[in-house]
């Protein structure tokens, strides 16, 4: 009885250890899945600096952050900044973007200067998938 | 969810706007930063789920914010198509997508109706070759049409594929396809 016990115990470790390990295992995305910038397009001059961003995803769909479902995720967007380390959920600050309630645009609203804006898919814990679905970086303009 | 805990959250919401607009960087509305925020603006305005309306048909429609509404990115109202294989951006305003079978407020999936009117309200989104379901959490898809005039309008489903109370739909657009 005791090595049934025993057997169990380290039955329900090894899965608790598995269980965790998943978190932090990236979601594989669907073959030839890309996000992509709708609007604004590569090289914009937006004077003013306020525009609605639309969020382009092909070959794969939305799903909220928290729902585990294969070939979906959530938008992020990146502005000013590089891909964050793509083994670790996505960062959440005003350069990290994210859309977990599965919106497909935002108001935006930059001071002038040259930006950078790029889109990535995060899966229901934030990561991103592998390979990651991300979409070009691109660059837009506020005149002074 | 308490009166109270939803003037908390919209007290930290609001709090969270100013500290974005003290940034002076983004005006992005709240919803669109903190997915911990995402929904109170949108759920203290929506009816509350005991109000929605029970049809004769038995159907609960679930309630979406009066300001929900979906648009066809592409193509435009009355625009000429040189092309039989056309592309359709779905755009959502106020709400967000979520795959077919999950029940989360204020998301639903696309229905692209194509050359007819809204299905009844009070039920379940038909499924044929003229009301086309996106349950994956599709934003997009390429159709074919053949040459003419055609009508197409984006109609969201909840988790069941009913409409929402009220509907969260586009305008009917009319194509030309040459």
């Amino acid at each position: 009885m005791r090595r049934i016990v025993g057997v169990a115990a380290i039955g329900l470790a090894c899965c608790t250890i598995w269980g965790a390990a998943r978190a932090d295992e990236r979601e594989a995305a669907p073959q030839g899945a890309t996000a992509y910038i709708i609007w604004p397009s590569d090289g914009a001059v937006i004077p003013g600096g306020k525009f609605w961003l639309r969020m382009g995803l092909s070959g794969a769909g939305i799903a909220p952050a928290g729902i585990d479902r294969p070939n979906t995720g959530h938008h992020h967007l990146i502005i000013d900044a590089d891909l964050p380390p793509l083994d670790q959920p996505i960062p959440n600050d005003k350069n990290h973007l994210h859309f977990g309630a599965g919106q497909t645009e935002v108001r935006i609203e930059l001071p002038p200067g040259k930006h950078t804006l790029q889109l990535l898919l995060g899966d229901a814990n934030h990561l991103p998938h592998d390979p990651p679905i991300e979409s070009k970086k691109i660059s837009i303009t506020v005149p002074q | 969810m308490s009166v109270n805990s939803i003037s908390a959250k919209i007290a930290r919401t609001a709090s969270r706007c100013a500290l974005l607009s003290a940034l002076g960087l983004l005006s992005a509305p709240a919803w669109a930063h903190d997915t911990s925020s995402v929904a109170v603006p949108i759920v203290a305005q929506a009816p509350p789920a005991q109000q929605a309306v029970a049809p004769a048909s038995g159907i609960k429609r679930t309630p979406a914010p009066p300001d929900a509404y979906c648009y066809i990115g592409w193509p435009n109202d009355g625009e000429t198509l040189h092309t039989r294989h056309i592309k359709v951006w779905f755009g959502t305003r106020n709400f967000g997508v979520a795959p077919a079978g999950v029940d989360k407020a204020n998301t639903g999936h696309h229905h692209l109706l194509i050359d007819t009117d809204l299905p009844p309200l009070d039920d379940a989104i038909p499924n044929d070759k003229n009301h086309l379901h996106f349950g994956a959490g599709q934003t997009e898809t390429y159709i074919d049409l053949p040459p003419g005039t055609h009508t197409l309008q984006l109609l969201m489903g909840d988790a069941n594929h009913v409409p929402f109370d009220p509907p969260v739909m586009s305008k009917k657009i009319t194509i030309h396809v040459e």
